[in-house]
């Protein structure tokens, strides 16, 4: 409980608060001689109780007005999900639709608008997970670090409206999205969610470092392969045995090779890419631990509603004065007011 | 109309102005004292024929007779702050104004003393015979508010008063100290004094059963809050009630019985208290 004021300063006015001691609201009315009356405990612990709400309610006024509040916390829960970092592909042949034209920027159909109505849609059903996101084209840009603010995902998503560049330049993404969980505990599933429409040579050194990498940090790697018309599916051996014309094929070999959980779907138009983004969201659901942060709670309404109980108090004790002699002495009990 | 109360007194006043109370000298014709030799008291117009055959040695017995005479009717008032309290003024002056008529009704000598810490000037009346009672005076008495923290003066008003035995309405709320309402009674003792508790049924019968109140003694300046309820109005009363216990226990051993005065008082409670002694 770290507690904290807003205002402190405020608290210099909480002599005030020795004003109920002071103020004598209540008329004093004229009486014989006092020395006679016999002492009632009650009555002065009634009006001593009264005086000290009085003064409660000042100070709690002016702790209110000083702005109380509870710091900021870390809270560790437990979630299901993972920490995914969508290394999105913003190339320029993200442009064009499963058919391979180009429609220009506002297209509905182009590869990376469906791929952003999809990934958003995503986002929205997953819970407990992290997010990441890192658009690659001839180089990778770091959009975003691991979080669970998902309006912040979305909009690092929607900020992928501006036409893509470039070539697709896989190896320094992933270098990238797997330098995300460095020095991050691992507390749950790590994925990386590479969404690209096609892919580059890796070389040799380049790739082992990569799955190196892809081994120390327990990283899975789901590649959503946007493919179209052109381009061979991932598992059809090419007939050129070339990586130029082909790189596809090699990279999903590469991924094979290092030994790490991994799926490639390939996803022909826009409906096998809600698939392909169904079945992850299915996959990954294993318990992932996590630390929330809370924000500051102001504090300042419960001091209110306090001080509100105290003036209510106060003023049913008020209701019950007796305020002039004509009261005292006429009326011969209270009711008759 | 005003009214009036009688008072009969159980001793004789050594006053020489003729009243109608009885006194203790010689003289006037109205109350029987005895014989006596004529050479003792050459009256011849009182010679008892009847005495004088039966007397042994053959003497002329002539009737001696006591003449009656006036008293001094005196109201020592305590007029300390505490007799501020509600309307207790108010039956002070009514109480004065009966009592003045009263003495001039009955030609006796009336004296006001009012006692605050010094014997207060604009009070004091000294014993006279004033015609009509003493109209003056109970109208400043009805409007004045008293402040004076003590009633010191009463422990000291012996020397005010007049050299004879007389009569003395003590008027007081006795709300000081057991031990100098004995001291003031000490230092009256050659005066018949008759204590009058002026108590307002305000004061502790007719509080409230319910509410918040402060109350402020007016002679010491301190204010207490209290909670009333029925189990506190039971207390009050039960300790002035038992006041009232000690204060009668007091003034019996002074020789009278306290008369209870408040604002529903009437001039025959009086006369029926002197009936009644």
């Amino acid at each position: 409980m770290d507690l904290a004021l807003s205002h402190p300063w405020v608290l210099l006015f909480s002599p005030l608060a020795l004003l109920s001691f002071f103020g004598k609201h209540l008329p004093a009315l004229r009486y014989s001689s006092l020395s006679i009356l016999p002492f009632d405990p009650l009555s002065f612990l009634l009006f001593t109780l009264l005086k000290l709400t009085g003064a409660g309610v000042i100070l709690l006024l002016l702790i209110a007005l000083s702005g109380p509040y509870l710091k900021e916390q870390t809270v560790q829960r437990l979630g299901q999900g993972a920490e995914i970092v969508i290394l999105l592909d913003r190339s320029a042949s993200m442009n064009e639709n499963f058919a391979g034209r180009y429609f220009g920027g506002a297209a509905k159909e182009s590869k990376i608008a469906i791929a952003r109505d999809l990934l958003g849609d995503f986002i929205k059903r997953r819970k407990d997970d992290f997010f990441g996101m890192i658009s690659f084209s001839t180089a990778p840009i770091h959009v975003m670090p691991l979080t669970q603010d998902k309006t912040a995902t979305l909009a690092a998503i929607d900020a992928t409206r501006s036409r893509g560049r470039g070539v697709t330049n896989i190896a320094p993404g992933l270098a990238m999205a797997l330098d995300y969980f460095q020095e991050r505990p691992l507390t749950g599933s790590r994925v990386i969610l590479l969404v690209s429409d096609g892919a580059a040579r890796i070389d040799l050194e380049t790739q082992s470092t990569l799955a190196q990498l892809f081994h120390q940090y327990k990283v899975m790697l789901y590649w959503v392969y946007l493919r179209d018309d052109r381009s061979l599916p991932l598992d059809s051996k090419p007939a050129n045995a070339n990586e130029t014309t082909s790189p596809e094929y090699f990279l999903h070999q590469f991924f094979q090779s290092i030994g790490i959980p991994y799926k490639a779907f390939e996803a022909q138009n826009p409906e096998a890419l809600q698939n392909v983004i169904d079945e992850i969201g299915r996959l990954e659901n294993k318990p992932i631990q996590y630390t929330e942060k809370i924000a500051r709670q102001s504090l300042a309404e419960y001091c209110y509603l306090l001080a509100i109980s105290g003036i209510l108090i106060l003023l049913f004790a008020r209701y019950f004065e007796i305020k002039s002699e004509r009261l005292l002495f006429e009326s011969n009990s209270f009711s008759n007011r | 109309m005003l009214e009036e109360f009688h008072y009969q007194l159980p001793w004789r006043t050594a006053s020489a102005h003729p009243g109608r109370h009885a006194g203790k000298h010689s003289g006037g014709e109205h109350e029987f004292h005895g014989h006596a030799p004529l050479i003792a008291r050459p009256e011849a117009h009182n010679i008892d024929i009847h005495a004088s055959l039966l007397d042994p040695f053959g003497q002329f017995m002539v009737r001696t007779f006591r003449q009656r005479g006036l008293i001094s009717v005196n109201i020592i008032a305590d007029l300390s702050a505490s007799m501020s309290f509600h309307g207790k003024m108010k039956t002070l002056a009514r109480f004065t104004e009966l009592t003045a008529y009263s003495a001039y009704r009955s030609g006796d000598h009336f004296g006001f003393f009012g006692c605050g810490q010094d014997l207060l000037p604009d009070f004091h009346l000294p014993p006279r015979w004033y015609k009509g009672g003493a109209a003056e005076l109970v109208d400043r008495l009805g409007q004045f508010d008293p402040d004076d923290s003590h009633c010191r003066s009463l422990l000291s008003i012996a020397e005010h008063c007049p050299r004879h035995r007389s009569l003395i309405f003590l008027v007081s709320d006795f709300h000081f100290p057991l031990h100098e309402t004995a001291e003031i009674f000490d230092s009256l003792l050659k005066h018949d004094v008759i204590p009058v508790v002026l108590w307002y049924p305000q004061e502790y019968r007719n509080l409230p059963e319910w509410g918040l109140v402060r109350l402020a003694d007016p002679e010491t300046g301190k204010d207490r809050q209290l909670l009333m309820r029925p189990t506190l109005k039971r207390k009050i009363i039960a300790t002035f009630e038992d006041r009232q216990e000690r204060l009668k226990h007091l003034f019996t051993r002074y020789g009278r019985q306290a008369f209870f005065l408040d604002d529903t008082f009437q001039a025959d409670q009086l006369t029926h208290y002197f009936y009644e002694q």
